[in-house]
């Protein structure tokens, strides 16, 4: 855990000479700017302390010294939770460094792990620095790099596996798991969506800061990550501090795009996401609704779409959905087929927030402004940070 | 309708048909007409001018080149009725894609005769150059079935002014009517006659895969040819358009370079095809008529220089009672000659965990 903390202690400096290299070659792969990266690198790492893995290991295992040897439990049979064996991580070709969380639970289970790297090689550079932490890594980590779908060596490495991580599309995870091994697990992490809820007691406070917190949330990553907020529902307030809000939306979006620049949106989100603008102006200039957009296209609010209007889920977009209440708001999530993963809220400590969420089918609940920050004590996905990679032996 | 639109109508529909007959309009006269229709849709068209003017333009400050042309999203079909007259005075109305959609628009025209002389000239100029009179066999919707279909109503008007004979129909609900297709075809060998497919890219696949089931081909008569048009959005089978290519050639008993793909769209009177010069490479350019012009444009709606990637917008003059600039999300670059269309794999890599809206669609 130590040797794991240590190296990803050195990764958050943003001048150590692997991480400036991995940041050109994430630059250079994924098109986004160099704040959006870094911002992405500091998270990554930041959250990688030995208090945090241990926090969430002992949360899952009961205590730490599981992982080492028998422990006592009261009124059940002492248990080790010895390390489940193979693991293959499968890095997703769009993300940055999703695969490092998972592995540093892996290793500290005692797995051995083979993560598969992307273009930037980020995952292979920081393995070198846990192995300059602790050599006896080198042996149980393995990063390669691979074509999907044909390459022999996937074959091999997914089918000797007792646990495949995997990030991705649907078809990429169904093409995976049936690669796998019949009795490995297989822990997929599929893409999702995330949305955010102002109720009535949101818009009676201070409106700028609500709206530079949902700014950040919608515009960081350009609104590419499952954690990103992709459309937000405000509770109509009969003296119009919704369609206030939609206002310093506007202004909290021109600065959010001064700190975290799109950088090089891929064409067809960008196209889709004019399309989408385009098709609010309209509705708009017929008296249907608001749109705002930048001149330049790097961000844009549509207000009230008609549900059967495919969202663009990101790109710079921000759906605003005016409705009576929570009700309202997950009948439409329900209609537009929306899987959710995280809730942002104003409040996340208010009574109707346990009712939101589920309403939302979300596992993730987040104050705005930090929904793309999760915890890494906290689960992923809603699933278990080590768990699935130990098998408990009871000593009876 | 006003006497004063009637008039006007009048003229800028005669100097359209003026261009169609003649088949050639240089740069500066498509700009002209471009923007002389845009003028009258700004007067008639009262949506369409409560969009342009949203993005600034008044009487006095009108565009003057086709790219300056205000262009509405696909999607506004939807959201408005997007025509000079009243749409109760239109003459004929398609549906606009409610394929993978819930709801559908409506493109009207006040009269056919425009549209009409639009689709002829194109495909005379892309399919029927060797002035062939062909038997045709559609496996596009029947209007008889789908009276709004605009892909069924346009080869039935090529069949019938086209055509040696009644067409025939294959598509059923439940796919092709392999049976009725492959009598058809072995009536055209014995008459002498060549035949025209034409097809959706869905419905060629469906055709393929009975052929592989039922362990036969269905070669065509010399001199015949196929007219392929549409994606598979939304669809549980995506083919490459190579390899679909290859294997209707073969089944076919054709060249390739006799497969055609038509590239149009609802909201449009005027398609692009396969260029003639194209047909033979891996990648086909898709050619405009003269009276439609492809412009690319960035995120913000720019136009972008040649060859660089990004969203396809169309200014079709034979759209003259509806709206003659469109916006779609469609990717592509333009080329000389023409366009080329891009799909998501010719794109920039996707980024990020998010789903995306194709993600929905296929859900």
């Amino acid at each position: 855990m130590r040797a794991i903390a240590d190296a990803a202690a050195r990764w958050r400096d943003a001048d150590f000479p692997p991480r400036v290299r991995a940041a050109v070659a994430i630059e250079r792969r994924l098109g986004y700017s160099q704040p959006v990266v870094d911002v992405a690198l500091d998270r990554l790492f930041g959250g990688l302390t030995a208090a945090a893995l241990e926090a969430a290991i002992a949360d899952e295992l009961g205590t730490l010294d599981a992982l080492d040897g028998f422990v006592e439990r009261p009124g059940r049979p002492p248990a080790w939770a010895r390390a489940t064996g193979a693991v293959t991580i499968v890095s997703s070709d769009t993300t940055i460094g999703v695969a490092i969380p998972a592995l540093a639970f892996a290793l500290a289970a005692h797995c051995t792990v083979t993560v598969k790297d992307r273009s930037d090689d980020l995952v292979a550079a920081f393995a070198e620095t846990l192995a300059e932490e602790l050599p006896a890594f080198g042996a149980t980590l393995s990063v390669q790099r691979w074509s999907g779908g044909a390459d022999k060596r996937e074959s091999l490495v997914l089918g000797a596996a007792a646990v495949v991580v995997a990030f991705g599309s649907d078809d990429a995870l169904l093409a995976i798991r049936a690669r796998c091994a019949p009795g490995a697990t297989f822990v997929p992490f599929g893409r999702r969506a995330s949305a955010g809820y102002v109720d009535r007691a949101a818009l009676a406070g201070d409106a700028a800061a609500l709206a530079g917190a949902i700014a950040r949330d919608a515009l960081l990553y350009d609104g590419d990550g499952c954690l990103s907020l992709h459309l937000l529902y405000v509770e109509r307030a009969a003296d119009g501090a919704h369609e206030r809000l939609v206002d310093a939306l506007a202004e909290a979006c021109a600065d959010a795009v001064v700190e975290f620049p799109p950088g090089r949106r891929p064409p067809e989100r960008a196209a889709r996401a004019q399309a989408f603008a385009a098709a609010g102006a309209f509705r708009a200039a017929q008296g249907q609704g608001r749109s705002i957009r930048a001149a330049d296209g790097a961000w844009s609010i549509v207000t009230d779409p008609p549900r059967d209007q495919p969202l663009p889920l990101g790109a710079g977009t921000l759906p605003v959905i005016f409705v009576d209440g929570i009700d309202d708001a997950a009948a439409d999530l329900r209609e537009r087929g929306i899987p959710l993963q995280a809730l942002g809220v104003a409040a996340p400590g208010a009574a109707d927030v346990t009712r939101l969420a589920e309403a939302f089918g979300a596992v993730r609940i987040a104050a705005f402004g930090s929904m793309q920050d999760p915890p890494l004590a906290g689960r992923h996905g809603g699933r278990a940070r080590i768990a699935d990679f130990v098998r408990w032996v009871d000593r009876a | 309708m006003s006497g004063a639109y009637r008039a006007e109508a009048g003229a800028l529909d005669a100097r359209i048909r003026a261009v169609i007959a003649a088949g050639t309009l240089d740069a500066a006269a498509f700009d002209d007409l471009a923007c002389a229709i845009f003028a009258h849709q700004f007067h008639w068209n009262a949506a369409y001018a409560a969009y342009a003017r949203s993005l600034g333009i008044d009487e006095a400050r009108l565009p003057r080149t086709a790219a300056a042309i205000p262009a509405v999203p696909a999607a506004a079909f939807k959201d408005a009725a997007l025509c000079t007259v009243a749409p109760s005075e239109a003459a004929v109305w398609f549906e606009t894609s409610g394929t993978t959609q819930a709801r559908s628009g409506r493109h009207y025209l006040e009269s056919p005769a425009l549209y009409e002389a639009a689709l002829l000239a194109g495909f005379d100029r892309a399919l029927l150059a060797d002035g062939a009179r062909l038997r045709y066999a559609l496996l596009v919707p029947d209007p008889r079935e789908r009276p709004h279909s605009s892909l069924g109503y346009m080869m039935a008007a090529v069949a019938r002014e086209r055509g040696d004979g009644p067409p025939g129909w294959y598509l059923r609900e439940d796919g092709v009517d392999l049976d009725a297709l492959a009598a058809d075809i072995a009536r055209a060998h014995l008459d002498g006659v060549s035949v025209c497919i034409a097809t959706t890219a869905f419905a060629l696949v469906a055709l393929l895969d009975g052929l592989e089931r039922a362990g036969r081909t269905l070669p065509l008569p010399p001199g015949s040819r196929v007219m392929e048009t549409g994606g598979f959005k939304g669809r549980t089978r995506v083919v490459s358009r190579d390899e679909l290519y290859r294997q209707a050639a073969a089944a076919f008993g054709i060249d390739q370079a006799q497969i055609v793909a038509e590239y149009g769209m609802t909201e449009l009177s005027s398609q692009y095809y396969d260029s003639h010069a194209s047909r033979g490479s891996a990648r086909r350019v898709k050619e405009p008529v003269p009276w439609l012009r492809p412009i690319v444009v960035d995120q913000a709606g720019r136009q972008l220089p040649d060859g660089v990637v990004g969203a396809i917008r169309h200014v079709d003059c034979a759209n003259r009672s509806s709206v003659v600039a469109i916006e779609t999300e469609d990717l592509g670059a333009i080329v000389p000659g023409g366009l080329v269309l891009l799909g998501r794999e010719e794109g920039a890599a996707a980024r990020g965990c998010s789903l995306d809206a194709e993600d929905l669609i296929r859900r």
